[in-house]
């Protein structure tokens, strides 16, 4: 490669990296699972919000979703799980983590995230995450293995068996640049 | 016409029912009653050295009433007073970490004791207290590197923390726990009662059966009510619209519960068209259906909720 074609390329990329450039939540969907032996039960939200902001080749994303806009089908079953998430108190369930800019360009990332609910902050390791672009966006699709005890959250039970301690929480974002 | 009730007061002893609905009503009082105790307990640093003037808040978790007080010069505070419950504490002291407790536990028999110690501001990294998460989100980034909850346009309601509606929900659900279990104890003398009932009634002119029924049906008709009251005090929170199982099971309700209260006038009124050697007739002889379609309702209601938490 001559030098006057590395140069080129170099003031075409450089820039871009270190420019600051801005991701915004666009449709998604949050649905966390809790099993028990005589009952399976999906909470669902579409009322996640979140920004990323890359800098230096980085970029920080924030997600967050009002506990209450989980819905299981059940008002009644979300209001209990909105009492012993202590939902009023932490409305809201914040996710955080940093990615490199060039992540947006991958099939598959491994995200550490930092999750803050029920007045509990918990963090996951290299949770694996599935990406799509298409048009622009970027559709990105896992599960966050979370459990009950990460928030210390006592396991609800039914007929006095409590539920299972894992709540895998399924998550499917399409996120758009600003 | 004759109140059902007053019917028992002309047989020689005091009517079963009238004793089940006495030792009823008794119960409900008592568990109304106020009773209060006392919290204290003193506040030390890292070093365990007394921190005075810290401000110790005590919110009951069933009201969300809120008192607060000072530590004295030994580091120590002291609740007078407080109504029976549970209690979340926060201690703020300059300096220091804010300190929130979880629940503790005071009643009118001993007093509770609960000592906190504090860590200094700069070294703490622990899990946000409830005030965190209203600070943390309020603030937007100042470098802009990173988006904060503000960047992101929720309302206040939304994020603000509500522990109001917490001690609410708190209440609801300890209420609801105690309506769950009555209700599955109530099918107990349900069932018996209709099973008493094949011997009361028709042809039978046993007075012991009839006499078996009858009280079984009153302790029925009392744990009914026990369990009716803790679903209707319940407390109701804001904005919620009903949907799912739990519809069914309100719907169940405006049955059962006239039905619980129809049932034992009109067993009554045929307790004593029998009693006298009449045929049971008029309005007495729908006894029976009504008891029937009552049950059917409470049992419907029971199984809509049970199969879930």
């Amino acid at each position: 490669m001559s030098k006057t074609a590395l140069l080129s390329l170099c003031l075409l990329v450089l820039p871009a990296l270190a420019a600051d450039q801005q991701w915004i939540l666009g449709q998604s969907t949050l649905s966390y699972h809790v099993s028990h032996p005589l009952h399976q039960v999906d909470g669902v939200s579409h009322a996640a919000r979140g920004k990323g902001i890359c800098h230096a080749g980085q970029c920080d994303f924030l997600i967050a979703v009002p506990v209450k806009s989980f819905d299981s089908g059940d008002s009644n079953r979300d209001l209990h799980m909105l009492q012993v998430t202590r939902g009023a108190e932490f409305p809201m369930v914040t996710m955080r983590t940093r990615l490199p800019v060039s992540a947006a360009t991958l099939p598959m990332i491994n995200a550490d995230l930092e999750i803050e609910f029920a007045g509990q902050t918990t963090r996951y390791r290299q949770v694996p995450f599935k990406l799509e672009t298409q048009a622009g966006e970027i559709r990105i699709t896992g599960i966050i293995p979370a459990t009950l005890p990460d928030f210390k959250i006592d396991p609800p039970s039914l007929l006095t068996i409590p539920v299972k301690t894992e709540i895998p929480v399924r998550v499917d974002m399409t996120w758009r640049p600003e | 016409m004759r109140w059902p009730i007053f019917l028992y007061r002309q047989s020689e002893s005091p009517s079963p029912l009238v004793i089940c609905l006495f030792v009823g009503l008794t119960t409900s009082l008592m568990a109304q009653s106020a009773e209060t105790g006392v919290l204290t307990g003193k506040v030390t640093d890292s070093s365990g050295a007394a921190v005075a003037n810290a401000t110790v808040t005590a919110t009951s978790l069933d009201t969300g009433q809120m008192r607060s007080t000072t530590t004295r010069a030994d580091g120590s505070y002291r609740f007078d007073g407080l109504k029976k419950g549970s209690f979340r504490l926060k201690i703020e002291a300059p300096g220091f970490t804010t300190l929130e407790t979880s629940s503790v536990q005071v009643d009118s028999t001993e007093m509770a004791v609960l000592d906190a110690k504090l860590q200094t501001a700069e070294r703490t990294s622990s899990p946000p207290a409830p005030t965190m998460q209203e600070s943390l989100p309020a603030a937007p980034s100042s470098s802009k590197t990173e988006p904060s909850l503000s960047d992101l346009g929720f309302s206040p309601e939304q994020t603000q923390a509500n522990p109001k509606e917490q001690a609410l929900l708190d209440k609801r659900t300890r209420m609801l726990r105690i309506h769950q279990r009555m209700g599955l104890i109530t099918t107990i003398p349900l069932i018996t009662t209709l099973a008493l009932s094949v011997n009361a009634g028709g042809k039978s002119t046993s007075n012991a059966d009839r006499t078996a029924h009858l009280v079984m049906g009153a302790i029925t008709g009392d744990l009914y009510g026990i369990t009716a009251y803790y679903a209707i005090r319940a407390p109701r929170i804001k904005g919620t619209k009903t949907k799912g199982p739990i519809k069914f099971h309100k719907t169940m309700a405006w049955i059962h519960g006239p039905g619980m209260i129809l049932t034992p006038i009109l067993g009554a009124l045929a307790y004593d068209q029998k009693s006298n050697g009449e045929k049971v007739h008029g309005i007495a002889s729908a006894h029976g259906p009504v008891a029937i379609v009552t049950a059917g309702a409470f049992g419907a209601a029971l199984l809509s909720v049970s199969l879930k938490f």
